[in-house]
């Protein structure tokens, strides 16, 4: 096996071994999103574009479940492993850093996947969501994962305190993810909030995983992916830079 | 290349590799981000099997000049080699081995899982048996499954010269590997460090020790503020300074 595979192990381990926090909580807080909003709001709206208002915000909500998982995975793993120093394993060890950077990704990708998963088993038993476009789907959360998890790694190196790997979590992540279209469709907005909508990037990704799922989305598939990836290469590239010139993790 | 020129030249080049010193850095220089300067263009070569002591006070520079060997920081200027090679290619950082002189052991591993993985990251062909084998050289059979963070002190400085050996290095770096253990265990310690140099593994020590230093080296530097005071065997030295005592060198040697 190569050292890619020992550090993608390590790295599902850690989430193996703290599946109370790392799967277990995130999976019942997402689910009651849809307990309380679906079924709860699902009785007085009747439609948004077409789709009964509890499948609408499945889609949005497995979209949120698992970027913030895939984010704050590798944030706490990497910061968590600069604090003790023992990333120096890592760092010292015969592997190409772009093996290092795969490594933790993977690691993100990995506890979103499982979060992403159960959330969907899970929606099922309550309500009927199709999945209209795999493909598109597939595309879609890969995407958003990369962008993610290399953000939580980025993060993760750059951190100087717990505090600060949360702050980018609750002051970024999540009023991104609340205003990008998970409980509403952005067209029933009024101007300019709708326009301004056009200017958060998890806007986009929200509405690919809804095209992958129900097959309609506020804007083109084309454009969501594009958007996504745009943004998904070159963070995944600032992670890969972080570990090829030492940067904040050698002194 | 004609076939047979070409094994001739990768024999002799093997033959080079083989005769090469231990570590040899030139020019090495280390300057922090806050202007202090660790180390400023030292040189020092040691010899393939030696027992190496690195001396100094606090902030002389020897934890830097570890940390650049095992491409731990960034260094500002120098060559650092390994068996010939650059060290931040991937043979030689599969030779080397590195106990830190703090605990930075994985909190989510247990001791059989931190050898395994160090081993794994090492490309250990069967990292399984060999943690087994280190774990029982190291007594820790009835710890295997805990945890590091539920480990003595004493059980956590060996499983962490354990982890430095999982990958079968050429050269061990250890870091005052007995800084704050009580004397049972650094003579227990001693005895593995002993038998690792007889079995032909280069050994370089930095310890604050003196006394160790001078049981277990052949040679040994005397480092401060970044920059080489004086390098012999205990008995040169000591022969040199005029002195009876290593202790006696060392205050010499640092007050020059």
């Amino acid at each position: 096996m190569t050292p890619l595979v020992w550090l993608c192990r390590r790295e599902t381990l850690r989430v193996s071994k703290l599946w109370t926090q790392t799967v277990l909580a995130p999976v019942i807080s997402s689910i009651l999103f849809i307990l309380v909003f679906g079924l709860s709001l699902g009785g007085r709206i009747n439609h948004v574009s077409g789709v009964e208002y509890d499948v609408f915000i499945v889609p949005g909500l497995i979209t949120m479940g698992m970027v913030q998982a895939a984010y704050a995975n590798n944030a706490s793993s990497i910061f968590q492993a600069r604090f003790d120093r023992y990333i120096n394993d890592v760092l010292s060890a015969p592997m190409p850093t772009w093996q290092m950077n795969a490594g933790y990704v993977i690691g993100g990708v990995f506890r979103a996947l499982l979060i992403g998963g159960s959330l969907l088993v899970l929606a099922w038993l309550l309500v009927d969501v199709p999945v209209a476009n795999p493909f598109a789907l597939i595309a879609a959360i890969g995407l958003g994962l990369l962008l993610f998890a290399s953000l939580g790694v980025v993060v993760g190196i750059y951190a100087e305190s717990w505090d600060f790997t949360t702050f980018i979590n609750n002051i970024v992540i999540l009023p991104l993810v609340f205003v990008g279209g998970v409980f509403y469709s952005v067209e029933v907005l009024p101007s300019p909030w709708e326009e301004l909508s056009h200017f958060n990037p998890v806007f986009y990704l929200v509405n690919a995983v809804r095209f992958g799922f129900l097959g309609e989305s506020d804007v083109s598939i084309w454009l969501s992916l594009g958007v996504t990836a745009a943004l998904a290469v070159p963070v995944f590239l600032w992670a890969q830079h972080l570990f090829a010139s030492g940067k904040r993790l050698k002194p | 290349m004609v076939p047979g020129w070409r094994s001739c030249v990768d024999s002799l080049d093997s033959v080079f590799r083989e005769n090469s010193p231990a570590l040899e850095l030139r020019g090495l220089t280390k300057h922090y981000d806050d202007g202090t300067v660790a180390l400023e263009d030292f040189d020092l070569e040691i010899p393939a099997g030696a027992f190496f002591g690195l001396l100094g006070p606090n902030g002389a520079g020897k934890t830097t000049l570890i940390s650049a060997v095992c491409n731990l920081l960034r260094v500002t200027s120098g060559d650092i080699r390994v068996f010939g090679e650059p060290h931040d290619s991937m043979a030689a950082r599969s030779w080397v081995g590195l106990a830190e002189q703090d605990i930075n052991l994985d909190r989510f591993l247990t001791v059989h899982e931190t050898l395994v993985y160090h081993g794994g990251y090492f490309g250990v062909s069967e990292p399984d048996e060999r943690a087994e084998e280190l774990i029982e050289a190291f007594g820790l059979e009835s710890k295997r499954d805990t945890r590091a963070p539920r480990l003595s002190g004493g059980q956590r400085r060996r499983l962490l010269l354990a982890r430095a050996l999982m990958h079968r290095p050429r050269l061990v770096i250890l870091d005052e590997p007995t800084a704050g253990v009580d004397f049972e265990l650094r003579q227990e310690l001693w005895r593995y460090i002993r038998q690792l140099h007889a079995e032909g593994t280069t050994i370089l020590l930095t310890t604050h020790y003196l006394e160790e230093a001078e049981e277990l080296c052949d040679e040994i530097a005397l480092i401060r503020d970044g920059h080489l005071i004086a390098r012999d065997s205990s008995l040169a030295l000591r022969e040199h300074f005029g002195v009876e005592r290593l202790q006696d060198v060392y205050v010499k040697a640092m007050a020059s």
